[in-house]
């Protein structure tokens, strides 16, 4: 195993403990009178920016419908294995589209790399944090649930495309 | 042995090999499109480029032959460059969609992309566009964009299926396949084109959209279609089988294999009409039990028949373990002399490439391990008019379906008192059957065939059945199989409630009151080692991927 | 008095302080939440009666109501008596700890502690020894490789830190001449409490009290990221109430063993030049104390909030090659301070 060392000895005080220690008690004790920052929810809710990674959506194009061409990416490089994706073929000008997308919530750890890989920005993460289901069948999520109108998702889509 | 140095490594060669070959024995390689081993070479890729010493530009590994001597380098500055360029070029109009193309994952462009391209384009004009979604044929399906003209499907279909029915059209950049006015791209071995497209300009009809290759599993198995015995490649996922390929036999199929048995010969398997849990008909009422019930039905309605009563049908579709196993249990138990099974040839059906007469795929098989007459006992067609007559009042047909081959042995089977069927999918027999017991199909278990050369090949379960488990028996896992639980819809796929024949026979025998007692298809095997010297020195290791020859057979291949 | 007498009162001592003691541990879970809520600029449990004061009742509730599990590669029997042994000790512990002077009441003079022994100081390190054997079994009988782990470091840890914790003592003991709480306490008129007169061996104390109750940066016994629960991953319910209800006992009892043996106890320094009516007097004793405690109580909290844990080998350096030569020399500190001024 590697020996990590720090860079400089400690010093005399430092080996104390004592006074570092002591340092370390003042800050917390600053902190007891700061502004508390809880939000009391759910009386109170938040409302994440743009870079937030929420539920994992689908793009819905209001002509054309999803962008998905279901490569598959997304399901392959999903650390969880969330996503099920069954292509299907059809008439547009891509061949292909997902017969069936579903993704499983309770596997979801959103993590944002599906909306990553995603060649056609067809998934991307939304600012919904409110999942709530009662048993399993409910937290797989379809493409009734996925869909998403792109308007909804504006906000998202500039944020990629100015800092991805 | 000549000699000639590649990267520095002295290696061998057989005289007459071509660069690429000679590379390839020795396990370097040189990238390569249009050149294929079995096919001519046509030299028109251009990536296989390699530097030769004193030569003074790049050539192709593909058409220079090696020589004594010779000093090659495949990874130069210089072939390196070449090989970008190669590549650079190809992509100029090789359209970017991946996410929609079949091919991905198993694509020769995408990995040599990958590995010898720039990673980014300086073309900025528009790429061109030709016809896309093109059915050459009733099974393929053509995308010009993606062709990069390596010519291998053309080549194919002159050389290999001697159909000449593909050809170029137009020249320069506009350059793409068609068929020959009038034809259409229908011989019996077109899938093939899809396997050796090094691009996703070929794919399969049938397979199209189904799968990813990277979710599903491979399983290295035999096709079950002719008496050739294909080695294959079965593709699952979801526990659903979703395609075949061809796996590279030089003994056997080469690199091929034909339409008809890489469409129709897994289809059964993922079938809704599967025999699911055994079933029983009692005053015309059909019953579906557990296995063991069936067993023990089928144990108390068949003991009080003597030899002369009862008939066994083996079958050709069976594997040797099933059909050694019938043969001793129907020995054994009744000491049981008509013994025979159903051959299925076609004689108009045949070709000198691949296709068999033969259409089953385990006849000699079904021979050497018993499955013939006894003493005095009756074959087939005495069976079937000994039932007419009434003398034979209880057969037991195994993975077979007697009642399709004719309405007189339809006719006959009526008469039977009792007929036990054990079979994969519901049929015109297991419709007249007093019992059905539900037989594992060909990619559900382990198991043995002997082709028409008497070749001895293994198959190995791809599919599970409710009793087993893909990681226990060592079976081949996906990705998906390996990370998913009962609770994930992509990992929890139907699993037919089904035994491999020989287990039933097994069970049953154990019911008698016989010795027969396996738990597994490799003690089957190591017993039909013992007691029959054809096999003798075998087992499940030494057959190994690539099948082994039998001995005893050695005469029959020579007269084929 | 009679018998009777002494045992009525005796048992209604009893019931005060265990009845005390309770109230205080569970409220000192909700104020453990809250102020590691204001630490971190949060605030807390707000939700169960005006600003969460309800709260511990919810959460004994709720752990009254979980599924009390045995695992299967358990020792049941000693599995269920493990947490017993661990609360028992931590409350009988409280026996000797005098929160106030005698008081007389309705003509009976009676100690402010349930138990006045003269050997009470003695008592309290007995006990707090027995108290290791609760950790200990709950860990080994657990049938888990953390809970025996956790139960391992606990035993030995323990056993480390009681050697300075005892050498500590051993200074107060030499000043006051006793062993007896009441008069350790009463030996530290006016300003001359211990913290005063021995620094280092109220310094040594007081670490030791954290190794002694389990408290970071000592709580090795259960740390999470590598042992999940420690001695107590096995528990659930009611008898994981019993060890989280245990380490806040004995938390109590270190803060009054600090309060009593270096803080002066109930003294309040020249309360008596003020002339103060005699009951006045007491009361205002009485609440020092719990002032005291308080704030050692509060210095509890916030040193947890505050103070990464140690590492296991630190931990053991820190126990022999420090704290103990530092109460060794604590001793003879005293020595010479009584010495020279013959306090």
């Amino acid at each position: 195993m590697a020996v990590k060392r720090r860079k400089n000895d400690l010093n005399i005080l430092e080996k104390l403990y004592i006074p570092e220690i002591a340092k370390g008690m003042a800050l917390t004790l600053k902190n007891m009178f700061r502004p508390r920052v809880t939000m009391q929810y759910p009386e109170v809710k938040f409302d994440p920016p743009a870079s937030y990674r929420g539920r994992p959506v689908l793009v819905e194009e209001p002509e054309t419908g999803e962008r998905c061409v279901a490569c598959g990416l997304c399901s392959r490089v999903c650390p969880a294995l969330a996503i099920e994706v069954q292509a299907a073929e059809t008439d547009r000008e891509k061949e292909r589209y997902p017969e069936k997308f579903e993704i499983n919530m309770i596997r979801c750890i959103f993590c944002g790399f599906c909306e990553e890989v995603c060649p056609e920005e067809a998934i991307v993460m939304s600012k919904d944090y409110e999942l709530v289901y009662t048993n399993r069948q409910d937290a797989i999520y379809g493409k009734d649930k996925l869909l998403v109108p792109v308007e909804e998702l504006q906000d998202r889509l500039d944020y990629l495309r100015n800092f991805k | 042995m000549p000699k000639l140095t590649i990267n520095g490594r002295e290696i061998d060669f057989k005289q007459g090999q071509t660069v690429i070959e000679a590379a390839k024995d020795n396990g370097i390689e040189i990238p390569h499109y249009c050149w294929h081993p079995s096919l001519s070479v046509s030299g028109n890729c251009r990536v296989c480029l390699v530097e030769l010493e004193k030569m003074p530009k790049l050539v192709i590994a593909c058409s220079t032959l090696a020589a004594e001597g010779m000093v090659v380098h495949t990874q130069s500055e210089k072939t390196l460059q070449a090989r970008n360029a190669v590549m650079e070029f190809l992509l100029i109009n090789h359209p970017l969609d991946c996410p929609i193309c079949d091919e991905a994952g198993e694509c020769k462009l995408q990995e040599y992309a990958f590995d010898h391209g720039y990673g980014e384009s300086r073309f900025d004009e528009m790429k061109n566009r030709k016809e896309k979604r093109v059915a050459l044929g009733p099974r393929i399906m053509f995308d010009g964009d993606r062709c990069i003209s390596c010519s291998r499907c053309i080549r194919f279909s002159d050389e290999i299926a001697k159909a000449t029915q593909l050809t170029f059209v137009q020249r320069g950049d506009r350059v793409t396949i068609k068929t020959f006015p009038g034809e259409e791209f229908d011989n019996p071995y077109t899938l093939n084109t899809v396997d050796i497209c090094p691009v996703g300009a070929l794919t399969s009809r049938d397979f199209r959209f189904k799968a990813r290759v990277w979710d599903m599993s491979e399983t290295k198995t035999i096709c079950p279609g002719c008496s050739r015995g294909c080695n294959i490649e079965m593709w699952v996922r979801n526990n659903e089988i979703l395609r075949l390929t061809p796996r590279e036999n030089l003994e056997v199929n080469e690199y091929w294999m034909c339409d008809w048995g890489r469409l129709n010969t897994f289809k059964f398997v993922n079938a809704r009409n599967r025999i699911d849990g055994a079933l029983i008909r009692e005053n015309e009422v059909i019953t579906k039990v557990s296995v063991e019930e069936g067993i023990s039905k089928t144990a108390q309605a068949i003991q009080k028949y003597k030899a002369s009563q009862i008939a066994f049908l083996g079958s050709a579709f069976a594997t040797c373990e099933d059909n050694f196993s019938l043969a001793k249990f129907a020995k054994e138990s009744f000491s049981a002399n008509n013994i025979d099974f159903i051959r299925y040839v076609d004689e108009t059906n045949q070709d000198d490439i691949l296709i068999k007469p033969d259409k089953t795929p385990n006849t000699l098989g079904a021979k050497s391990t018993g499955i013939k007459p006894g003493n005095s006992g009756l074959n087939i067609h005495e069976i079937f008019s000994e039932i007419k007559k009434g003398n034979i009042k209880a057969l037991f047909v195994m993975e077979d379906n007697p009642a399709a081959i004719s309405d007189d042995y339809k006719n006959a089977l009526k008469k039977l008192e009792l007929l036990i069927v054990l079979s994969v999918n519901e049929n015109e027999t297991t419709e007249l059957a007093d019992i059905v017991l539900p037989a594992a199909a060909y990619a559900e278990k382990n198991g043995t065939f002997i082709n028409f050369e008497g070749r001895l090949q293994r198959i190995r379960p791809a599919v599970v059945t409710q009793n087993m488990e893909r990681s226990l028996d060592g079976m081949s896992m996906s990705r998906l199989d390996k990370f998913g639980t009962k609770y994930d819809s992509w990992a929890s796929g139907h699993r037919v409630d089904a035994q491999p024949s020989w287990k039933l026979i097994s069970m049953l025998s154990q019911k008698l009151g016989g010795k027969i007692n396996y738990q597994t298809a490799e003690d089957v095997f190591d017993d039909l080692v013992k007691s029959n010297k054809e096999f003798s020195g075998l087992d499940y290791d030494i057959i190994g991927e690539k099948g082994t020859q039998l001995d005893s057979f050695i005469k029959v291949k020579e007269t084929v | 008095m009679t018998l009777l007498e002494i045992t009525i009162i005796t048992m209604i001592r009893i019931a005060i302080i265990i009845s005390v003691l309770l109230l205080t541990v569970s409220y000192l879970v909700y104020f453990e939440r809250k102020i590691s809520a204001w630490t971190q600029n949060r605030i807390g449990p707000n939700r169960v009666g005006w600003r969460g004061a309800l709260q511990p009742f919810a959460d004994v509730g709720k752990l009254l109501l979980k599924e009390d599990i045995i695992p299967s590669a358990s020792n049941k029997s000693i599995h269920t008596l493990a947490p017993f042994i661990t609360l028992v000790i931590a409350f009988s512990t409280y026996a000797v700890i005098p929160i106030g002077p005698n008081v007389t009441l309705f003509g009976y003079d009676i100690p402010l502690a349930v138990a006045d022994v003269n050997i009470g100081i003695l008592y309290v390190l007995a006990l707090t020894s027995l108290g290791v054997y609760g950790i200990t079994l709950a860990g080994w009988s657990s049938g888990s490789k953390y809970s025996l782990i956790g139960g391992i470091r606990s035993s030995a840890q323990m056993i480390s830190y009681e050697v300075s914790m005892g050498f500590s003592i051993a200074g107060v003991v030499l000043v006051a001449g006793s062993l007896s709480p009441i008069t350790i306490v009463e030996s530290q008129y006016g300003w001359m409490w211990n913290a005063v007169l021995q620094p280092i061996g109220f310094i040594t104390f007081a670490i030791s009290a954290f190794a002694e109750t389990n408290r970071l940066p000592f709580d090795l016994p259960e740390a999470e990221p590598e042992l999940v629960g420690g001695y107590h991953t096995e528990y659930s319910s009611m008898k994981f109430a019993s060890f989280f209800l245990a380490e806040y006992a004995n938390m109590i009892i270190a803060s009054a063993l600090i309060v009593t043996l270096y803080l002066g106890g109930w003294q309040v320094p020249y309360i008596d030049k003020l002339g103060l009516g005699e009951t006045l007097t007491v009361l205002i004793q009485i609440g020092s104390f719990f002032v005291k405690m308080g704030a050692v109580l509060f210095f509890f909290i916030w040193v947890r909030w505050s103070i990464p844990r140690f590492r296991y080998d630190q931990l053991m350096s820190l126990g022999w090659k420090v704290m103990f030569p530092l109460s060794l020399f604590n001793v003879v500190w005293v020595a010479v301070l009584i010495m020279l001024f013959n306090i």
